[in-house]
């Protein structure tokens, strides 16, 4: 009889089976210093389960999505549809960019952190990319395969390699020199045990430094260099032994080797933060005088587990640390106050959290801002303004810019609240939206500048979409024809050449002038991000819109299909896709188009007002808001 | 012919035969005792069974894809052909699955896993999974040891009074599949008969799969997942008297690549993988006399494996492994009948098995003990067993593991209780564990030294149904289960998170329902049937009340799962169609909503034709499998094959 009331018994246990509980992020910290942080999470080793979390301290919420299965947290595949591949291991912000080393998938994702859409994936097949370093207009990547890369954020493509030791685990920039730990740690009986040290100048390695076996994490202070060395396997404590080591940066000389089992550091300031194998804690250490001057930063008693990762924040003086939970489970992050106190802890944030970025906007990428911005271009590929006032304020030059980073702030620009210039005839500039425009009835986009009645500067417009697919604005264009289409004549060359003052131009048809400097503006009107010393555009010529009339200088407004033409907002100054036509004037027939570039396509110059050149302030979708 | 025999046997279940195969042994031979038990009426536990006939009728090119038509057992494919392929049975995970070639069991030391897509279902005669204690009592000691057995049958020749047989078959599928295979069976001598058969096996495994590339996706083809095979065997069967004796000698060699799991690399798929396996095995059973029976089991198998890996950014750019694994087994098991009803065991096994390859060099004596006592009326078997387990570990290098002494015992009841409808109930309760692996003690910074072996129990209890009228049977059986694993051995980081190690520390438990049917029914010339099954398993993590992943479904451990094969045969054609059905699982301990794996179904159907003609007969089969291009991945980005055609050509002489 025994077996008979087995049955029911077990039935029962069965029905009366606990569900499983899930993590809940908590979402409520904010910070006012920044907009707010990437978190990158490696995921796990061969399960193509790396994520990127964005947290938004104006919302103190996590930015979360539904996808088929449920909720997600990984904002890189809410923007770009595919994940961000397998054991992402660094991540730099630089030049208004996210970089991110994906070393099993073999790539590094350029992302854009207003949209976290990746502009580019370059392929290292093979190289295992594991840290990153910049350096003026470079991106410099320490992979596996005993290599440094360099990429070029302009052209997001890599422009050189050069040789190191074994499996380079860690990288820094100092004093015009990048120093690269080689691990060596694919052969653990036999661990490399230098750090090379190559010159940005040559890009070659200038030398070895002979450190300790197994160096891993390396960062700076600016005058030193300081490295972690975690020392060959034991097999007696089955574990490794871990120091930290200095290298003077201008003698490139190993100075110090500090008695300290560190795991993991990060330097803000003058101060580094470290947590050590088998403490719960995190010391601090003066970088200059190698003092430890707290060996206890936690005050509270919060005990940091299982440390993963470790980001000092330098403005506020914030610890944030990364932990692993258990290594399959998401992660958190904590974020300790200046004086040690955890502020608060988001949990469930991702396998393996390891890197933390902050990011600071005009733009805020959080969800109430994107909805208000949805339909708007939210990438910027090319800004290449002729000469003209405006160039180098709007958007601001600052040392260091290149083609990239003002193309990121023209797209700030553009989806905040500031104005782009493209300076005189032929300056343009390439966008995509951030879906794609339909070809419906009526107008289908709008693009605004700061054209209002008698101050026209009208710019050519042209569309294109992604025949090819491959997210690039390299398929065919086709022009807006606006009312003045048959009087415009089409690839007109003009050459601007660089000069303090007066910038002179020379057309391809001998015609020749110069955009004049004034004293409104003394910047250089030279675009000072370009190489070259002169600058050639082919561009639409429309017909000349500038007359001197009662006394002053009228800049009249054409009939429709320009952009800076006429008032925002009105019918004026929307497009609708049909007018698009191919370079025979035969119509386009587009049913939808991806990419846009406003071009400036009047010559104009007067006294009072300077010269012509088209200003943006946003380009929309009119159907961003229509099912 | 041959199927005719085992169509009869394997329809007419009937109660009497039951008792009989502890009764009278002696007179009956094992193929038809075997091929009488489909679900087991009268076992202690829940047993299936695939003859022939299932293996044909789910189109079934290796082992593995019949296991997933058995409830109960969860399938871990990591696709394409030359994917490995483990069962797990009951959440107990895979290393606790045995599987014995022709009731022998295949031991690898060094990982634990045995691939069960290696063995092909052509060459295989049934295979048969017992979930718990079996009521076999000529067993081997570390057969009877086991939570779960996979017993894969070879090829048994049947002459029927002729000299020789001979048969050939020839498959070609898509993804440059190729299956040849050629069997001959013969008299040696008055008292015995011999099998050879030889069989090759290659495909190209390029098949398409999606990668989701985000706005658009793009359907790629599978790289480096060939796989070339080459399989011969030959046997002996000899009666002497009261004794029979069998040797088996077996080799197989394989080269195939190792199929990566999609990331957005597409040069990682490069790594290769040899395996050679021979082994020669030999089994004696004698009745000492009308009481007592004996049988001796002697086995020596070599595995040699080579794995390379050409690009690998280590000093010598390669990883190129080479393993040898030898084994010699020997086993003797005595049973006596003391009385009609009462019958008693006593089985003893040894193993050494020694892994060359790596630097430590491990060697293990393993000694399995086993005493059984067992009573069988025509209504109640009530069976009981004591199994022990000593090892004895050494190495060239550095100080060996423990060694590990363990006693578990296993009971099991199985009572009739309505004979007129044919309804048994069923209970057992069963005690194991599995020995940590090679690669558990020794791998280079991982292993550790210290760690115990899991402990299993599962205790399990259902009732079975057999019943058959005129031209139709029915079979029904539903086992609940609760099975319980004790310090599983996972990887773990230490305090330094660059060190991971071997560590003891998971506990799971799992409640769970196995279901199943089976009907045939003939009329006329007309056979049809129906087999399915259900399973309901709820492996919870239960290692740590305070971690993330308390209570969480096990990963890659569907709660529901089921499985459909029918089948109809005429005179002029045969047909059968199959179906998979797994619910939504998870690739994570942690059940987030990213590691969920959604559910999926896989179809397939198949149409033969036996031809009979004056010299041979002939079956003329073609088959699809996944018919409706199903894109799933059962591990998570290893994606599984879609659409796949099968012509089968067979010719027995």
């Amino acid at each position: 009889m025994k077996k008979t009331c087995l049955i029911p018994f077990v039935l029962l246990v069965l029905a009366c089976d606990p569900e499983p509980e899930l993590i809940s992020v908590r979402t409520d910290a904010t910070d006012t210093t920044h907009t707010g942080m990437f978190i990158l999470s490696e995921g796990l080793f061969n399960q193509n389960s790396s994520t990127l979390a964005w947290h938004d301290f104006s919302t103190g919420r996590t930015e979360s999505w539904q996808n088929r299965q449920g909720t997600s947290y990984d904002c890189f595949e809410k923007a770009n549809g595919r994940r961000l591949g397998d054991t992402a291991n660094g991540m730099i912000m630089y030049g208004g960019r996210l970089y991110i080393a994906v070393s099993e998938s073999g790539t590094v994702e350029i992302v854009d952190p207003a949209t976290c859409r990746s502009l580019s994936q370059i392929k290292m097949p093979d190289a295992q990319p594991r840290a990153l370093a910049a350096y003026g207009p470079d991106i410099y990547v320490c992979c596996f395969d005993g290599t440094v890369a360099r990429i070029d954020t302009a052209s997001m493509a890599i422009t050189g390699t050069v040789q190191v030791g074994r499996n380079p685990d860690g990288i820094c920039c100092t004093a015009g020199k990048l120093y690269v730990s080689n691990s060596g740690g694919l052969d653990p009986d036999c661990p490399d045990s230098t750090v090379s040290v190559i010159s940005l100048d040559t890009f070659t390695e200038k030398t070895r430094i002979a450190v300790r076996p197994n160096p891993g994490r390396i960062c700076t202070d600016g005058t030193s260099v300081f490295v972690i060395s975690r020392g060959r396997f034991d097999y007696d404590i089955m574990d490794y032994d871990c120091r930290l080591h200095r290298i003077d940066a201008s003698s490139d000389l190993l100075t110090d080797t500090y008695d300290i089992q560190a795991l993991n550091m990060d330097i803000a300031g003058s101060y580094a933060w470290l947590y050590e194998y088998g403490s719960t804690d995190i010391m601090v250490m003066e970088t200059a005088t190698g003092l430890i001057v707290d060996d206890s930063f936690i005050k509270d008693g919060t005990g940091v587990e299982r440390p993963y990762g470790i980001k000092a924040d330098a403005e506020t003086g914030r610890i944030y640390v990364c932990d692993a939970a258990d290594y399959v489970t998401p992660g958190s992050v904590m974020c300790f106050s200046s004086d040690g106190r955890l502020e608060y802890r988001i949990q469930g944030i991702g396998i393996n959290p390891n890197t933390i970025q902050f990011y600071d906007s005009q733009v805020r990428p959080d969800e109430d801002s994107q909805a208000a911005l949805k339909g708007h271009v939210a990438k910027v590929f090319e800004y290449r303004p002729a000469p003209g006032q405006f160039i180098n304020v709007m958007p601001q030059y600052e040392p260091g810019d290149n083609d990239s980073t003002m193309a990121a702030k023209c797209l700030a620009l553009l989806r905040g609240n500031g104005m782009v210039s493209l300076g005189g005839f032929g300056g343009y500039l390439t966008a995509a939206f951030d879906t794609a425009v339909a070809n419906l009835d009526g107008m289908d986009f709008e693009i605004d500048g700061n054209a209002i009645t008698g101050s026209a500067e009208p710019g050519v417009v042209w569309v294109s979409a992604d025949a090819n697919r491959n997210g690039l604005p390299d398929d065919e264009w086709y022009q807006i024809a606006g009312s003045e289409y048959a009087n415009s004549v089409m690839e007109y060359e003009m050459t601007y050449t660089d000069n303090d003052g007066d910038i002179p131009w020379t057309a391809g048809d001998g015609r020749n002038g110069s955009i004049r400097k004034n004293i409104f503006h003394s910047q250089s009107y030279y675009p000072l991000w370009y190489d070259e010393d002169s600058c050639t555009f082919c561009a639409t010529l429309l017909p000349d819109n500038m007359e001197y009339s009662n006394g002053t200088w009228i800049m009249s407004a054409f009939g429709w299909g320009y952009a800076d033409n006429l008032k925002n907002g009105s019918e004026g100054s929307r497009f609708d896709i049909s007018w698009a036509v191919c370079s025979d004037g035969t119509p386009a027939g587009l049913d939808h188009i991806d990419f846009i570039r406003v071009q400036t396509g009047v010559i104009g110059y007067n006294d009072l007002t300077g010269e012509e050149s088209t200003e943006i302030t946003s380009i929309f979708n009119l159907h961003a808001y229509e099912q | 012919m041959r199927i005719a025999v085992c169509l009869s046997t394997a329809v007419l279940l009937c109660l009497p035969v039951k008792a009989q195969d502890t009764l009278r042994t002696e007179d009956i031979q094992e193929v038809h005792i075997n091929a009488e038990r489909t679900y087991g009426a009268g076992s202690v536990s829940n047993e299936k069974k695939a003859d022939e006939r299932l293996l044909q009728a789910t189109g079934a090119l290796q082992v593995s894809d019949v296991m997933k038509y058995f409830s109960g057992a969860t399938v871990k494919d990591y696709g394409g052909i030359g994917g490995l392929k483990t069962v797990s049975v009951r959440g107990l995970g895979a290393s606790h699955t045995a599987v014995a070639y022709d009731g022998v069991i295949i031991t690898d030391n060094q990982t634990g896993q045995t691939d069960l897509g290696r063995f092909s279902a052509g060459q295989t005669e049934s295979v048969r999974l017992v979930s718990g204690p079996d009521n076999e009592m000529l067993q081997t000691a570390a057969m009877a040891a086991q939570a779960a057995t996979i017993n894969v049958s070879g090829h048994r020749p049947e002459l029927d009074g002729e000299k020789f047989k001979g048969s050939a078959r020839l498959l070609a599928g898509s993804f440059g599949t190729l299956n040849a295979q050629a069997e001959t069976d013969f008299r040696a001598g008055r008292n015995s008969v011999a099998t050879a058969g030889v069989e090759w096996l290659q495909s190209d495994g390029d098949y398409p799969y999606v990668q989701d590339n985000g706005s658009s996706s793009t359907t790629l083809s599978r790289k480096n997942s060939d796989i070339a095979r080459l399989r011969a065997e030959a046997a002996l069967f000899s009666s002497l008297g009261a004794s029979d004796l069998t040797v088996r000698a077996y080799w197989f060699q394989s080269q195939q690549g190792l199929p990566a799991n999609i990331l957005y690399n597409e040069n990682a798929a490069n790594e290769r993988l040899w395996n050679r396996n021979g082994f020669i095995q030999s089994t004696l059973r004698t009745d000492l006399s009308q009481r007592m029976t004996m049988q001796i089991c002697a086995k020596y198998d070599v595995a040699r494996t080579r794995y390379l890996n050409p690009s690998v950014n280590s000093i010598s750019g390669v990883t190129d492994n080479r393993y040898t694994e030898q084994e010699l087994y020997l086993s003797a098991v005595l049973m006596y009948r003391i009385t009609g009803r009462l019958s008693a065991s006593v089985a003893e096994d040894g193993r050494l098995s020694e892994l060359d390859g790596v630097m430590v060099r491990p060697t293990r004596g393993t000694l399995n003990s086993s005493i059984a006592l067992k009573y069988a009326s025509e209504r109640l078997v009530l069976t009981g067993r004591l199994n022990h387990v000593a090892t004895k570990e050494d190495t060239r290098l550095n100080t060996a593991a423990r060694n590990f002494s363990h006693l578990s015992p296993v009971i099991g009841a199985n009572w009739l209780i309505w004979p007129a409808l044919g309804l048994h109930v069923r209970a057992s309760y069963e005690n194991t564990y599995r020995l940590p692996t090679f690669n558990d003690l020794y791998f280079e910074q991982v292993g550790r030294r210290d760690l115990k072996p899991e402990q299993a129990s599962v205790t399990s209890g259902g009732i079975v149904l057999e019943k058959q009228a005129a031209g139709m049977s029915v079979s029904i059986y539903a086992d609940a289960f609760n099975s319980c694993v004790r310090d599983r051995i996972l990887a773990v980081p230490g305090k330094n998170t660059a060190v991971w190690m071997m560590k003891n520390v998971g506990r799971v438990t799992t409640h769970g329902l196995e279901t199943g049917l089976e009907t045939a029914c003939q009329c006329a010339s007309v056979r049809t049937g129906l087999t399915a099954s259900y399973t309901y398993q709820r492996a919870m993590d239960k290692s740590d009340a305070s971690s993330a992943t308390w209570n969480h479904q096990l990963p890659y451990t569907p709660r529901h799962s089921a499985s459909g094969v029918v089948f109809i045969e005429t005179p002029y054609l045969n047909a059968s169609c199959n179906l998979i059905y797994s619910g939504k699982y998870y690739c994570n301990s942690y059940n987030g909503p990213e590691y969920a794996m959604p559910s999926y179904y896989e179809a397939g159907c198949s149409l033969w034709k036996d031809i009979h003609m004056e010299q041979c007969d002939m079956c003329l089969k073609a088959e699809c499998v996944n018919m409706t291009d199903s894109r799933y991945e059962l591990v998570r980005n290893y994606p599984m094959p879609g659409r796949q055609l099968r012509v089968t050509l067979t010719l027995d002489l």
